[in-house]
Order: structure tokens, then C-alpha cells, then sequence
């Protein structure tokens, strides 16, 4: 399931404290990691389906996207999953940094993201074959840096340094894609609910600076 | 009050506002943990029409076959 790992075991992490806050914005990382790595399996699916939102924005999202789940069965969502990302081909969406920002794969954004990796002792997991800059590796990694997943948590300005270079300059186009492809019914919501945390993180990280 | 400790609070109640608690806490339960560790091992039984999956039986036959 991980696409991404520390190249060491975390460790001695005494000291760092991840605020709840933080913690929570890791959650939801990892939400939008895991429904768009790989299409969720029944657990995860019933997990969603539970989910509740406030009248936020975030929260009427996260409610569309539970009825969504309610709705959908884990053999429709592995279909839909395939015909956006996989496809017969190539799927309807192209789910990486270097292709949004260059119009083809593996290009410079690919390699500068290496480097920051192999800087911040991150790599790909070994049984992962898509390169580094797939949405859902670029939001595995946020969560771990936010909460020390490949070592020590990363304070906020390095965390917003890789936000925005890896992420933000990119996401919400994907985000926004996704809400509108034409394959998209149980992902349109994860579309919305990844524009809508963006903002979120785009702002946030400004007042923060 | 610092000005740094302004900005966290602030940062805090911003999140609040947007509701970032939202629905998270119940997956929270479930265990959507942000910080599980790097076991990725795929042992998911190979379930009927599921294809193909690189099972750890899959990955020793390659090992032995020296793909």
C-alpha cells in the first residue's frame, strides 16, 4: 500500500511533538493517498461510508463522498479507478507532477523531486513501479513529514518549501480534473475534497510564513 | 504573547474553522493512521477474480526462476 519509505527506520523522534492539528492534516493526506493509489478495498470503502462531515466546506464534501461509498461497490470503484488512472492505453487522467507541469512523464519535476527525496531520506517503496511524482506518493509524503514517518517531523517552513514545490503548483489542476472527468463518479468527490484541502493548505501555510 | 505563538493559535483556529475535524476522526478509529511503518507487504489472499497479484509465493517463484 505504501508507495513511498523512510531509507532508515525512524527513530529517537523524543523531543518532536506533531500537534493535533497537524495530526489531522496528516489524516487527511493520507485519505486522499489511499483512495488514489490504488482503488479501496471493502474496509476502506466501509471506513468512507462512515464518514461524517460538518457544514464546513470540507465537511459537505466529505459527506458527498460518503454517500458515494454508500452507493458504489468495490468491484465498481476498482473499474472506475482503472479507467482514470490505468486505462486501457493510458487512463483518462495522468496522475503525476512532471506531466501537469512539463506535458510528459519523467521530466525535470521528476528529478528534482529525487533529490529532495534522497535529501529528506525518503524513498520509493520497493514493489512500487510509477515513478515518485504520482499524487498519491507526493501525499504519502507530506503525511510522513508532517508526522516523521521517514525520521524526524519536518518543521513548517520545509514543509511548505515542498509543498510548494512538489505539489501545489500542480494538485489543484489534478484535483480539479478529477472532479470533471467523465469516468469519475465516486472519485468526482475525492476530486473536490482534494481542491478544497489545497486551498485549505495553500492558506494556511501562507499565515504560517 | 509571542508573535510566533500568535501565528500557531491562529493557524490552529483557522483549521478549526475549516472544519479540518471533519469526518477524519471516524476514520481515525478505523485506522487511516498517517504514521504506520513501511510494511508493505501485500499479502491480500488472492480472491476469486482478483488477477494477478505479486503474492509472496508470486515473488519467490521469480527469485528461483531468476527473472
Amino acid at each position: 500500500m505504501n508507495r513511498v519509505r523512510g531509507r532508515q527506520l525512524a527513530q529517537g523522534l523524543a523531543g518532536f511533538e506533531v500537534t493535533d492539528e497537524d495530526h489531522l492534516r496528516a489524516q487527511w493526506y493520507v485519505l486522499l493517498a489511499r483512495l488514489l493509489s490504488a482503488p479501496p478495498d471493502q474496509a476502506l470503502l466501509t471506513t468512507v461510508r462512515g464518514l461524517t462531515g460538518d457544514d464546513s466546506e470540507l465537511g459537505q464534501v466529505i459527506r458527498t463522498l460518503a454517500a458515494a461509498a454508500r452507493a458504489t461497490t468495490p468491484a465498481a470503484v476498482r473499474e472506475e479507478h482503472f479507467s482514470l488512472f490505468v486505462g486501457v492505453g493510458r487512463g483518462e487522467l495522468l496522475p503525476f507532477a512532471s506531466y501537469y507541469l512539463t506535458g510528459f512523464l519523467n521530466e525535470k519535476p521528476l528529478a528534482r523531486l529525487r533529490g529532495d527525496m534522497s535529501d529528506m531520506g525518503i524513498a520509493r517503496a520497493d514493489d512500487v513501479k510509477e515513478p515518485e511524482d504520482h499524487i498519491a506518493s507526493l501525499c504519502e509524503m507530506m503525511a510522513g513529514l508532517i508526522t516523521g514517518a521517514f525520521g524526524a517531523p519536518v518543521d513548517l517552513p520545509q514543509q511548505r518549501r515542498f509543498f510548494a514545490t512538489h505539489v501545489a503548483c500542480w494538485a489543484p489542476r489534478f484535483f480539479a480534473d478529477l472532479q470533471a472527468a467523465k469516468s469519475a463518479v465516486f472519485y468526482m468527490p475525492v476530486g473536490a475534497i482534494g481542491s478544497v484541502f489545497m486551498s485549505i493548505e495553500n492558506q494556511a501555510f501562507e499565515m504560517a510564513a | 504573547m509571542s508573535k510566533k505563538t500568535a501565528a500557531k493559535l491562529g493557524r490552529r483556529d483557522f483549521f478549526r474553522k475549516a472544519g479540518l475535524g471533519a469526518g477524519v476522526a471516524g476514520a481515525a478509529a478505523v485506522g487511516l493512521s498517517a504514521s504506520k511503518g513501511n510494511a508493505a507487504v501485500p499479502d491480500k489472499a488472492v480472491a476469486k477474480g482478483e488477477g494477478y497479484r505479486e503474492t509472496e509465493h508470486v515473488k519467490k517463484f521469480y527469485e528461483l526462476a531468476k527473472f
